[in-house]
């Protein structure tokens, strides 16, 4: 929480007031049982009615302190507890949208979807309730103890006694339930999770015929939700009653001593009505106290919830302590100047846990400016990884990676980032408009060009059977077919002519004539930027200038189309699969062990193969 | 209310028909709430248990004050300590009775809401198996969920409940007038013309708040919206630079989030002061009054306590009932959405005539389907695959391949034509005969958060752990299990980090290893790389020897080995025979495939 205290900023005089003016309200309440004695003991008695109509008038004026002391009180606690939380919200999106990939990873979108909704809810509850009730349950439940002692000591024992026995039965109701319902909320989560599965797996749930294993599985989880949440019920259900009973004996207490020490003459009527009234008082506030601190810790925790992810991005990757805000102060390369040498990568190594099993090991490649290269390998083989670290999303665990001749950590982020557009896997859309969605790869970017954009990633025809570049996307891109979001995350990428484009196994939706055209219309860009193509299909990259072939996170071979049929005999096999055993040309000339995934005979390969390149990189 | 407004948006065509509805929803609104009454059934009787003992528990509470006011009169009179023990022990008595029926009534009266929660969701659920698949299409998951969960809970807590504190809520204000009455006349007259202030204000800021509560859910649904987008898309977010503009983006959303919720807030933490400060008054004033006929001795002290007593419990019900009323309403509106899910039109009646596997021919004469849209997505199609053979179907997106694996499954029913299986039309046979007979492996992979080997066992729930490990052995699935933290015991959750291949791959071994009758494979390994999908093929060749089977793919090269290729554009059969044939006649077929060779 300590951490947090910063974003107090502009709250800080509220933050204070709001209990101050609270604890004024609760002295007025807690006269109010004084003055009605004095009513009874001297204005009834002497039957004085300017007296009691004076008294009166002070209860008058005691509530409408009170109200505008709440009233006051009330508003400082909500503005600044919203206010409060809105100024860790702002500052936690930040701090998220700076995380690198590694840290992203890390926490788990999820996680942090939930710390930024629910835990900043209940900081928001927290505050509120703390500035709201803190002063006035305590100065109630306390002050009418002590106020018993100013009217009557020995009666006064008697609260001593009540309020300690109250706070012990609430507690430990309420510490008892909380394991419970912590409880009742997994099971409400299995309930839901079977729900969730018939709802969202029906068509194999009825193909395998399970119905009846499904539904005995959803009646089990059901029951034993039931079960829990009666037995909650029979917890909870307790506190009522109990503090009901315990605060009637410690009224009857008050009225027996009450009625031995009046008859003695040393207490008056008046004053055990008093008394009787603090009783009363007590119990609610005690109540509300209780509900307080289970509110209070429960912000505490989420508290430190928020805090752990703030602290997230210092921890950096590598083990160098740098903040991400730090990190673009360093002197960095903001302008990209072009090379003709666009990319180089010199033995890289790369792992997502620093203990993990290696996802690249001793990759090199070089790529010539306005070249394209596919990449191509199986499913886990450290394609996308590949990328990433090509455009500085990941940082390499060893080797270098160099971009137009230079290191890229000498880059600023931001700049380089921009160098790079990115079609993902998973084709993504923002809810907006069509053309909101395409103005992220150049803000400036005129609707001419976003047309342009739109016919080259062949996405034209579908676009303008709707409302052209008003068309509104819904959320999760709903409204177009899979394949229409890949061309729509195509055309995205190509706006703002980029330097680099990636495009990563982004037509796996689309039919094969359909991806054909998108291949020749992004070869026709003009001038070219320097593309990356990640498929699957051989089909999709053999035109490509050059093909990397991986497996296992190792580069397995390099070259042309052709190069590669006559010489890896891992591309030999993928072409085969796809193409058939008939369509393999003979084996070439170059022969076998060029493919072999040892990263000496790697570089041969490189020399032998990569026409254009002159031949270094690579670990020697 | 904003779920079911949300509902409503998704389909637009539906609006007509919602509009009826609505109008048969307001003559159900009370229907709802009696059909509610007979689901509770034998829970019925605790309910009404429950209530007599809040009865005797209300009428308690409000005794012990005239017991005491009579104890403090003794006391001013001089009264002893022997004069007022029966009357001490009196109180103490009763407030134990009060306790107990108190902590019966709540305990009852859980048991009935929790039961009816039970009930009503087990309802629901068995309700599902009964629904056509066209109801799961529809893409009203999550509001199905919300139905089966959150609505059932709002009946058990607002409707039940509501209930029970509205009872308990009449007896309390019955008994307090009476029991004022029995005191004084004219301090009742006062407290009872007074209370109307204190309702009047609650009101006010309840109405005031409502609205205020109403703009602030829906600015939080619009934050939690766009947090929920960009969060999941953040490293898109990074790799397109837009960080900054989307966090300029969110705080607008901040701002306007927490402008509007700094007023609901304020608004109704009044609540508890405002009706605080009218308790106030009034008590000013009952001490007043109180004071006076007192000293005109038509009160007594005791009379006057236990008025300032009654004066504060008083305006309680009357608050408790009017939030349990609108509270009500909300339920009322959540119990007419779950029986909405309940009464949804089922499936069509299943046939009851017996269907048995003998070769496995499978024959679709001229069928024709539609989803309700005006074009039809599939029209007169008629192929016949031969007992044993290995069918592909292929063709470009939305063709109507997935469609007619739907009515060959029968997940839909043809609109007209017949699919028959070695001769018997199916939608004469019960569906779980039909489906029996298939083994289906669907590109969108559903798995269900449990073990591997669970996962993996749902096509033959008998099958030994050493089966299952041999059938992921078949299809290449082994490899990454072992890798995985437990292995075939790793509980697959949303955060597992399996990717779709990995997951098509599971679904795979399913299937390998329930060795179906007939297979049908829709895309069934469009995300796995090609050379695993090779062996995945071979396997399977293996396993389905002499069995039909059905295959749906995008890739050619998967299905250029069939016995039967039926090419399909536009819901139509185009052109069908095998592989040689089709390039040969230099069709449709010969384009697709000829399209992954050509050069960009």
């Amino acid at each position: 929480m300590k951490k947090l205290l910063k974003y107090m900023k502009g709250y800080r005089a509220r933050c204070a007031a709001a209990p101050f003016l609270k604890a004024i309200e609760a002295l007025c309440e807690l006269l109010v049982p004084v003055v009605m004695a004095d009513i009874i003991d001297f204005g009834i008695k002497n039957a004085d009615k300017p007296y009691i109509l004076g008294r009166i008038a002070l209860l008058g004026f005691l509530a409408v302190l009170g109200l505008c002391f709440t009233m006051a009180a009330q508003y400082f606690a909500a503005s600044t507890a919203v206010g409060f939380t809105s100024n860790i919200k702002k500052a936690l999106y930040r701090h998220i949208t700076s995380l690198e990939y590694g840290d992203i990873d890390r926490e788990g979108t999820s996680a942090l979807l939930s710390k930024m909704t629910n835990d900043t809810r209940e900081i928001q509850n927290g505050v509120n309730l703390t500035l709201r009730l803190i002063s006035r349950s305590v100065l109630i439940v306390f002050g009418a103890a002590v106020m018993a002692f100013v009217v009557d000591a020995k009666s006064g024992l008697i609260f001593a006694v009540v309020i300690p026995v109250l706070f012990v039965v609430v507690f430990s109701i309420m510490l008892f339930s909380v394991p419970i319902y912590k409880k009742i909320q997994k099971r409400l989560e299995s309930v839901v999770t079977s729900v969730r599965e018939y709802l969202y797996g029906v068509r194999l749930v009825r193909s395998f015929g399970r119905d009846g294993a499904e539904a005995k599985r959803f009646d089990e989880r059901n029951g034993a939700l039931e079960k829990s949440s009666v037995f909650a019920g029979k917890i909870s259900s307790l506190m009522n009653p109990l503090t009901l009973v315990i605060i009637n004996l410690g009224v009857v207490a008050l009225l027996y001593s009450g009625a031995v020490r009046v008859s003695a003459g040393t207490l008056t009527a008046g004053q055990v009505v008093a008394l009787y009234n603090y009783m009363s008082q007590i119990l609610i506030e005690l109540l509300k106290l209780a509900n307080l601190v289970m509110s209070i810790s429960r912000a505490l925790s989420a508290a430190s919830r928020i805090e752990g992810v703030l602290e997230s991005g210092a921890r950096g990757e590598s083990g160098a302590i740098k903040g991400p805000q730090k990190e673009t102060q360093k002197e960095t390369q903001k302008e990209i100047l072009k090379t003709s040498r666009a990319v180089e990568l010199e033995n890289v190594s790369f792992s997502y846990d620093a203990d993990g099993a290696p996802a690249l090991s001793g990759v090199s490649l070089s790529v010539e400016s306005g070249e394209t290269v596919g990449i191509i390998g199986q499913t886990g083989s450290g394609k996308t990884t590949l990328v990433n670290l090509i455009s500085g999303f990941y940082k390499p665990s060893g080797g270098k990676v160099k971009i137009y001749g230079r290191d890229i950590s000498e880059y600023d982020k931001n700049a380089l980032r921009k160098a790079f557009h990115h079609v993902p896997q998973k084709s993504v859309l923002f809810s907006g408009t069509l053309r909101d969605n395409l103005l992220w790869g150049n803000e400036a970017a005129s609707d001419d060009e976003l047309s342009r954009a739109l016919e080259s990633a062949v996405a034209m025809d579908f676009v303008e059977k709707k409302d052209g570049l008003d068309t509104w996307v819904g959320e999760e891109g709903a409204g177009f077919s899979g394949g229409q979001r890949q061309r729509l995350c195509v055309a995205r990428a190509l706006v703002g002519s980029p330097d680099f484009l990636i495009l990563d196994d982004s037509a796996s939706a689309l039919d094969l004539a359909t991806e054909k055209k998108l291949r020749g219309e992004i070869a026709a860009i003009e001038p070219h930027p320097t593309t990356f193509i990640i498929s699957q299909r051989a089909a999709s990259i053999m035109h490509a200038d050059k093909i990397l072939v991986m497996e296992n996170g190792r580069r397995v071979g390099l070259g042309t189309h052709a190069e590669l049929l006559s010489s890896c005999g891992v591309y030999r096999e993928i072409f085969a699969s796809q193409f058939g055993e008939e369509s393999l040309p003979p084996r070439g000339g170059l022969g076998e062990n060029i493919s072999e995934p040892n990263s000496k005979s790697d570089i041969k390969s490189d020399i032998k193969s990569d026409v254009k390149s002159e031949g270094k990189g690579g670990a020697a | 209310m904003s779920k079911i407004k949300l509902g409503a948006d998704v389909k637009e065509e539906k609006e007509i028909e919602k509009e009826i509805k609505k109008e048969k929803e307001k003559k159900q609104a009370g229907s709802a709430f009696f059909r509610l009454m007979s689901e509770l059934g034998a829970s019925r009787f605790l309910l009404a248990a429950s209530l007599a003992f809040s009865l005797v528990f209300s009428a308690l509470t409000l005794y012990i004050p005239i017991i005491v006011g009579g104890v403090i009169d003794d006391i001013t009179r001089g009264a002893g300590i022997l004069d007022v023990k029966g009357q001490l022990i009196k109180t103490a008595l009763f407030a134990a009775i009060a306790a107990l029926s108190r902590y019966a009534s709540d305990v009852l009266s859980n048991k009935v809401v929790f039961r009816t929660v039970k009930e009503l969701r087990k309802k629901a659920y068995k309700k599902l198996s009964r629904l056509p698949v066209s109801f799961f299409d529809k893409g009203t998951s999550g509001d199905a969920i919300s139905r089966i969960i959150s609505d059932t809970d709002a009946v058990g807590d607002g409707l039940l409940m509501g209930i029970a504190n509205m009872f308990t809520g009449v007896v309390t204000i019955a008994s307090t007038i009476i029991f004022m009455l029995g005191i004084n006349l004219r301090m009742t007259l006062i407290i009872v013309l007074l209370t109307p202030v204190s309702l009047a204000a609650a009101a006010f800021l309840a109405k005031k708040t409502y609205r205020l509560f109403i703009s602030q859910s829906e600015k939080r649904a619009a934050e939690t919206a766009f947090l929920s987008e960009s969060l999941k898309n953040l490293k898109l977010i990074k790799a397109f630079v837009r960080e900054e503009k989307s966090a300029r983006d969110y705080e607008e959303k901040v701002d306007d989030y927490s402008d509007c919720a700094k007023k609901a807030l304020f608004a109704s933490s009044m609540l508890f002061p405002s009706t605080r400060f009218v308790g106030a008054v009034i008590y000013a004033a009952v001490g007043l009054a109180g004071a006076f006929f007192v000293i005109s001795g038509s009160l007594t002290i005791g009379g006057l306590t236990c008025f300032l007593s009654y004066a504060g419990q008083y305006s309680k019900p009357f608050n408790d009932i009017s939030g349990v009323v609108s509270e009500m309403q909300n339920s009322v509106a959540c119990a007419e959405r779950v029986f909405e899910l309940i009464d949804a039109e089922e499936m069509t009646h299943d046939g009851n005539g017996s269907i048995e596997l003998k070769r496995g021919e499978i024959k679709f004469d001229s069928v024709s389907f539609s989803y309700g849209g005006s074009e039809p997505t599939l029209s007169g199609v008629t192929f016949t695959v031969k007992a044993g053979c290995k069918a592909a179907l292929v063709g470009p997106t939305g063709c109507g391949k997935t469609t007619l694996i739907n009515l060959l499954m029968r997940f839909y029913d043809a609109d007209s034509g017949k699919i028959t299986i070695d001769g018997k039309d199916i939608a004469d046979a019960p569906r779980g005969d039909v489906r029996e007979m298939f083994g289906m492996v669907l590109q969108d992979t559903f798995l269900f958060e449990d073990t591997v080997l669970e996962n993996i066992r749902i096509g033959k729930p008998e099958a030994s752990r050493e089966e299952v490990v041999r059938a992921a052995r078949l299809t290449g699935a082994d490899m990454f299990i072992e890798r995985m933290s437990d292995g075939y015991d790793t509980v697959i959750n949303g955060s597992s980090e399996l990717s779709e291949g990995e997951r098509q791959l599971i679904s795979v071994t399913r299937v390998m290893l329930a060795a179906p009758p007939m297979l049908i494979l829709d895309e069934a390994t469009s995300s796995i790389d090609t050379m695993t999908e090779m062996r995945v093929n071979a396997a399977f060749a293996k396993i389905m020897e002499n069995r039909t089977s059905l295959i749906v793919a995008h890739r050619l090269s998967t299905v250029k080995n069939a016995d039967l290729i039926l090419v399909m554009k536009d819901g139509r059969i185009v052109e069908s025979g095998a592989h040689g044939e089709l390039m040969l006649r230099g069709g449709f077929y010969k384009e697709l495939f000829e399209s992954q060779f050509e050069a960009a």
